[in-house]
């Protein structure tokens, strides 16, 4: 039975949103769903899937690719290798998904945010999503996917059928990589998720000198300041500034993005704000895409105008 | 401990406008400028400070046309001892590819090594795959995603890789192991001219591609680039510079945000 197989995440006894795009490609391939879960009661959709897998062991377990392949090997054994297995580009699905194509050498496409069935070809994203490249698999082994988060979870629909449960134990769990613990990011004073207003400069900002100009800009409009990743990763602004999937999501009421390009993982921490405003000097710039307001231009010349005008 | 570190020569796109060629068969680089991967950068900074605090030696690989000799002789101006490349003549879009070469170089040249480490991605490609194909090819532990090193004992490491928002995980890590590097590790060393200058004085390897290809046959093939479709899209603001700033300042007043 051709059937494909979903890694889903599941942390600290939450069932990740992420996981309804894993079940969105394979709904949208055609494809019997055979989900994969740690043991445990997470509260989502089952009708989603055609069967659910649990994985006698703790959650951990999951965060470990030599086990995730163990357990992928274990489910093969029993059905018969899937078409697909597909996983989340996050941290963890990544990190697993290239490990099981190394392993079992199978063919391996990361990042997945489009397909089309008919054509067989799954697009990736290029150069920060300036480009996406349309690839095929060759041969007829089992694909790896890793789908990116918001691409296909629309396609999800429910099945007729309450999903098969069955429950699988005795994984061998690796030594050479064993988990220790989690490790919480430190509590802080300003918290950008309750902020209405984000001003937020990406690498674009040039040097940390920049850096007060824009904070007494923020501060002039009343805006908390923000940034993208490069700008937290060099410390010109604290850690929990950081906007993004590895940073926080937020929800202002505007984010005004200066200099930022728009990766797909800052996009995915800010897209849901009322009002997005980007200032880029590149025309092209992929966040002009999702921006509601954009202007083409130094975002300096633009901080110094702005300035201008609240100060009278 | 022997560290190898992969590092891979880019086109900086953040400013660039992409062209396509030959019907989206290539990208159009001639006017690109190229720079090593962001990554790549921290990966060799963490590989050079172990080694000065505990000993050993880094060697920087790449793989790559001969250009992607200027990666080399800026990682050896960070501290790596050697920097070999493996020459190949066509870009290996396949990551599999990419590791089963990587893979076979290791086994054939015996390049010793107690730690493989490369970038959590390539800039341009975003695979985000090469570092634990090759940890499986080569049957060793693998973890990515790594923002902390907290020891490095003789036979083990301690590590700390990111999850989502904000939640780290601590890992104990066996050597020899693969282990990716995330931005934010560290504070890449800045590298002068004349450091790289002096780099180039250090003799670097290079090894032909063609001698390590048993078995790494592409599984995926790139069948063509398209633009990414375009969404919404922005109303773009307009005008002369004050202009645009009082359209600007109008917005925000009507959502509310300033008074
Ligand atoms: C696992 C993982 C997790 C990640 N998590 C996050 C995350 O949480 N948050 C995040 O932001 N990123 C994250 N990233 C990084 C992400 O992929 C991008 O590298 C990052 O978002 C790029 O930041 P940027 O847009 O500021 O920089 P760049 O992509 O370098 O863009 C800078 C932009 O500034 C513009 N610019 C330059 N000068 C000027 C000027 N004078 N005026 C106006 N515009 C100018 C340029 O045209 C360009 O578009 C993550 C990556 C990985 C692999």
């Amino acid at each position: 039975m051709s059937y494909a197989l979903i890694v889903a995440e599941a942390r600290r006894g939450i069932f990740e949103e992420r996981n309804l795009d894993s079940i969105g490609i394979c709904t949208l391939l055609g494809k019997e769903t055979v989900m994969l879960l740690p043991d445990g009661q997470y509260s989502f959709n089952e009708k989603l899937v055609d069967s659910i897998i649990k994985v006698k062991a703790g959650e951990e377990v999951f965060l470990n690719p030599l086990n995730m392949a163990a357990i992928i090997e274990k489910v093969s054994e029993t059905r018969g290798r899937p078409d697909f297995i597909v996983f989340t580009h996050s941290s963890s699905g990544a990190e697993s998904a290239a490990y099981a194509a190394g392993l079992f050498g199978f063919p391996i496409i990361t990042d997945v945010s489009g397909c089309d069935k008919e054509r067989g070809v799954f697009f990736k994203s290029y150069y920060s999503d300036k480009l996406f490249g349309e690839f095929k698999t060759t041969g007829d082994a089992t694909s790896v996917l890793t789908v990116r988060s918001g691409s296909f979870k629309e396609f999800a629909a429910e099945k007729a059928a309450a999903p098969r449960e069955e429950v699988i134990e005795g994984v061998t769990v690796s030594d050479s990589r064993t988990f220790v613990e989690y490790v919480e990011e430190e509590k802080t004073d300003i918290d950008i998720t309750k902020a209405d207003f984000l001003l937020s400069v990406g690498r674009g900002v040039g040097n940390k000198d920049e850096i007060p100009a824009y904070e007494e800009l923020a501060g002039l409009l009343k805006a908390v300041i923000s940034g993208s990743r490069p700008v937290i990763d060099k410390m010109w602004l604290p850690k929990a500034r950081q906007v993004g999937t590895s940073g926080k999501t937020v929800k202002p009421k505007v984010y005004l993005a200066m200099g930022i390009s728009g990766a797909f993982q800052h996009i995915a921490g800010m897209k849901d704000a009322d009002c997005i405003i980007a200032i880029n000097k590149d025309a092209e710039a992929p966040i002009f895409q999702y921006a509601h307001y954009g202007i083409v231009g130094d975002m300096h010349k633009v901080r110094d105008a702005l300035k201008g005008i609240v100060k009278g | 401990m022997n560290i190898l570190v992969f590092t891979k020569r880019v086109p900086a796109t953040q400013e660039e406008e992409l062209r396509l060629i030959n019907d989206g068969k290539d990208v159009d680089f001639s006017k690109l400028p190229f720079k090593v991967n962001d990554w790549d950068n921290y990966a060799v900074e963490e590989a050079v400070k172990i080694v000065e605090k505990g000993g050993g030696a880094v060697t920087a690989v790449s793989i790559g046309d001969t250009e992607s000799d200027e990666v080399l002789r800026r990682a050896i101006a960070m501290g790596a001892k050697d920097g070999f490349l493996v020459e190949v003549d066509q870009v290996l879009h396949d990551p599999f590819a990419r590791g089963a070469l990587i893979r076979n170089f290791i086994q054939k040249e015996n390049v010793p090594f107690d730690a493989i480490f490369t970038g959590v991605q390539s800039e341009d490609d975003q695979f985000a795959s090469v570092g634990g194909i090759l940890a499986a090819l080569l049957k060793l532990p693998y973890v990515s995603m790594v923002i902390g090193i907290d020891s490095v004992e003789k036979d083990h490491m301690v590590v700390r890789r990111e999850l989502e928002g904000g939640l780290q995980e601590r890992v104990r890590v066996t050597t020899p192991c693969v282990i990716s590097i995330q931005s934010g590790i560290n504070e890449p060393r800045y590298v002068s001219i004349m450091g790289i200058r002096k780099a180039s004085k250090v003799e670097r390897k290079s090894f032909k591609g063609k001698e390590y290809d048993a078995g790494k046959e592409a599984h995926i093939e790139l069948v063509k680039w398209v633009y990414p479709p375009k969404k919404g899209g922005a109303q773009m603001l307009g005008g002369e510079l004050g202009d645009i700033c009082k359209k600007l300042m109008e917005i925000l007043k009507e959502k509310g945000v300033y008074q």
